[in-house]
């Protein structure tokens, strides 16, 4: 594991030369989170002090946290380098080295998002300390459970991302998937809380990534419960155990049909 | 070990799509897209012995970067078999990659914004090397390639010469057995090329380590490579000593001459005129057919300013080789 751990540290060490585009990329964060901030804001105004069981407080910080996760959690090895490597042959100059390629992705990943994810950690929390005040209902002793479940998070919605770029050995170009995945995750599961919607829905949506990369990890900040945090887990373990087994697979059928540009 | 490389009935073929033109075109490839199969490298066998230094040539799309493609484990081929350090390389990439280091001249390796010296402590990571070792091999390989006046300058601010270089030690840091150079030299000026060859020959003397060349620089293989092996269309067209070569391809001799005067060659039998120019002409001559002496008769001495007999450029030869492969 030295060498993948050595990947996440070269990464890291890169990422830092772009600290500042991380400072001024949290600005795009704080205009939206802002935007639903006032948008939250008037609707509790009519008199309502709770929605779906979501208290003002709650829902902003529930906004805030997923929208976190979602925006430290999309960068360039996810999005098109894989699957631009894949289609061009580029891949053939990273898998001619003594390891493997997808966990190399997974170590450059976590190495390319680890500095944006501390930058934005802290000034989120303290913005939404400024929005509505702490939560109430938080206590220190969950957040080793709690960050439990943001890395198992984290690390599937990178391990479906590249499960989709790998489809690219097949197809011309996976961005459409990219695209879809990318929409239903950013509309669905960071704007609102699953129990906003219709209760059929909910259904549905309790199976779907969205319970396990972004409403699982953070509802449980927001309202902390063991049931809950192991429900979440098992879905996430099942989930990870899945897709790494579905892209390893694939992967291996993939690498074969390997066509390089150029020769 | 015998053999470095042992390469039998290699084939790798492509399926590439092919679209009719226009609009009607697009829309019949998406419905029923149709694939064209293209032989790559087509039946090759090859062996190179341990700490050879071997050249494999070929014009653009011949194979060359697919048969090392296939040598390196990157590409699956559809028959035959290669053994490379005793793996074969489809079944044990993993396991030959500690064997084997790569350069290819058009993709960088290196990690831009980080210094030579802390990509050369990534590439020791990834190939298992303890931290008293690696450090040890640094700086032996920063010593023989003369890095230390450009070591802790992030790769970003390196000129191509330098970052070559830093990609060459890259990829011998683990002490590989074969280095296959794809296109080392491409894109820098004549003196760095001369300190690239240079020290690609160094290395071959003190670490006695395989090197396998391609290079469209005729420079590079004249000054490494004691053999050539030569692909066109996928197939080997030769493989041959570079001094039986230059041996089978120097009846040729270039003939410059500068006269005084302007005067009318009669016609010799094995005589081309490659350039006339005034009172300059350039020639090229068998001989076998002729001999310089009868071209000389042709020629009033009192006439003569200046002579100079050459050999036949080694670029030429290759030329007439490929050329052979493509009418044969």
């Amino acid at each position: 594991m030295r060498k993948y751990w050595f990947i996440f540290k070269t990464t890291v060490m890169e990422s830092i030369q772009y600290i500042l585009n991380t400072i001024i990329g949290f600005f795009t964060y704080f205009i939206v989170t802002f935007v639903f901030f006032q948008l939250w804001v008037y609707i509790y105004s009519d008199g309502q002090n709770t929605i779906a069981g979501y208290g003002l407080k709650q829902m902003v910080w529930y906004v805030m946290l997923t929208e976190l996760m979602w925006f430290v959690n999309s960068n360039h090895t996810l999005l098109s380098q894989m699957s631009n490597d894949i289609r061009s042959g580029g891949i053939a100059y990273g898998i001619n080295k003594p390891y493997h390629y997808l966990l190399y992705c997974v170590a450059k990943h976590f190495g390319d998002i680890a500095v944006r994810f501390v930058i934005y950690l802290v000034l989120g929390v303290l913005l939404g300390i400024l929005f509505v005040g702490p939560l109430d209902n938080f206590c220190l002793w969950q957040l080793p459970f709690v960050s439990i479940t943001f890395i198992l998070g984290m690390t599937l919605n990178a391990l479906i991302r590249m499960l989709i770029n790998i489809l690219c050995f097949w197809m011309e170009d996976a961005k459409p998937i990219q695209w879809i995945y990318d929409k239903f995750i950013i509309v669905i599961g960071t704007t609102f809380p699953i129990e906003i919607f219709p209760r059929w829905a909910q259904g549905a949506l309790r199976f779907s990534p969205i319970f396990v990369i972004t409403y699982g990890p953070v509802k449980l900040i927001i309202d902390f419960s063991f049931p809950l945090l192991f429900q979440v887990l098992a879905a996430q373990l099942a989930y990870l155990v899945s897709v790494a087994l579905i892209m390893y697979f694939l992967y291996q059928k993939g690498v074969k049909r390997l066509n390089v540009n150029g020769g | 070990m015998d053999y470095a490389i042992q390469v039998t009935n290699l084939k790798k073929t492509y399926k590439v799509k092919q679209k009719e033109k226009g609009l009607i075109g697009s829309m019949k490839s998406f419905i029923h897209p149709m694939y064209k199969e293209i032989d790559a490298v087509d039946n090759i066998s090859f062996s190179v012995t341990p700490g050879e230094v071997i050249a494999f040539l070929g014009p653009n799309g011949a194979g060359k970067s697919t048969t090392i493609k296939m040598l390196t484990g990157i590409l699956y081929p559809n028959q035959g078999y290669c053994k490379v350090w005793g793996l074969d390389p489809s079944k044990h990439r993993k396991k030959l990659a500690y064997h084997i280091g790569t350069v290819f001249g058009q993709k960088e390796q290196l990690w831009m914004h980080l210094t030579p010296y802390d990509n050369f402590q990534f590439f020791a990571a990834v190939y298992d090397m303890k931290k008293e070792e690696a450090n040890q091999r640094i700086q032996e390989l920063i010593e023989v390639f003369e890095l230390e006046e450009f070591v802790n300058t992030p790769v970003r601010n390196l000129s191509l010469g330098q970052r070559i270089r830093c990609e060459i030690v890259t990829s011998l840091i683990h002490h590989p057995d074969i280095l296959f150079l794809d296109e080392p030299t491409i894109g820098l000026d004549p003196v760095v090329k001369e300190n690239i060859r240079s020290l690609i020959k160094k290395m071959n003397k003190e670490f006695h380590t395989t090197i396998f060349l391609t290079s469209h620089d005729i420079g590079d293989i004249e000054k490494l490579c004691k053999r050539i092996i030569i692909v066109n269309h996928g197939k080997i067209v030769l493989d041959d000593s570079m001094e039986e070569i230059k041996y089978h391809y120097l009846h040729k001799k270039i003939l410059e001459v500068k006269l005084k005067e302007e005067m009318e060659l009669s016609h010799i039998p094995g005589v081309t005129v490659i350039k006339s120019k005034g009172a300059n002409l350039k020639l090229e001559l068998d001989t076998n057919v002729t001999t310089v002496g009868e071209v000389m008769n042709q020629i009033d001495t009192n006439n003569l300013i200046d002579i100079n007999i050459s050999n036949i450029p080694l670029e030429q030869i290759i030329t007439q080789i490929y050329k052979r492969g493509d009418e044969s």
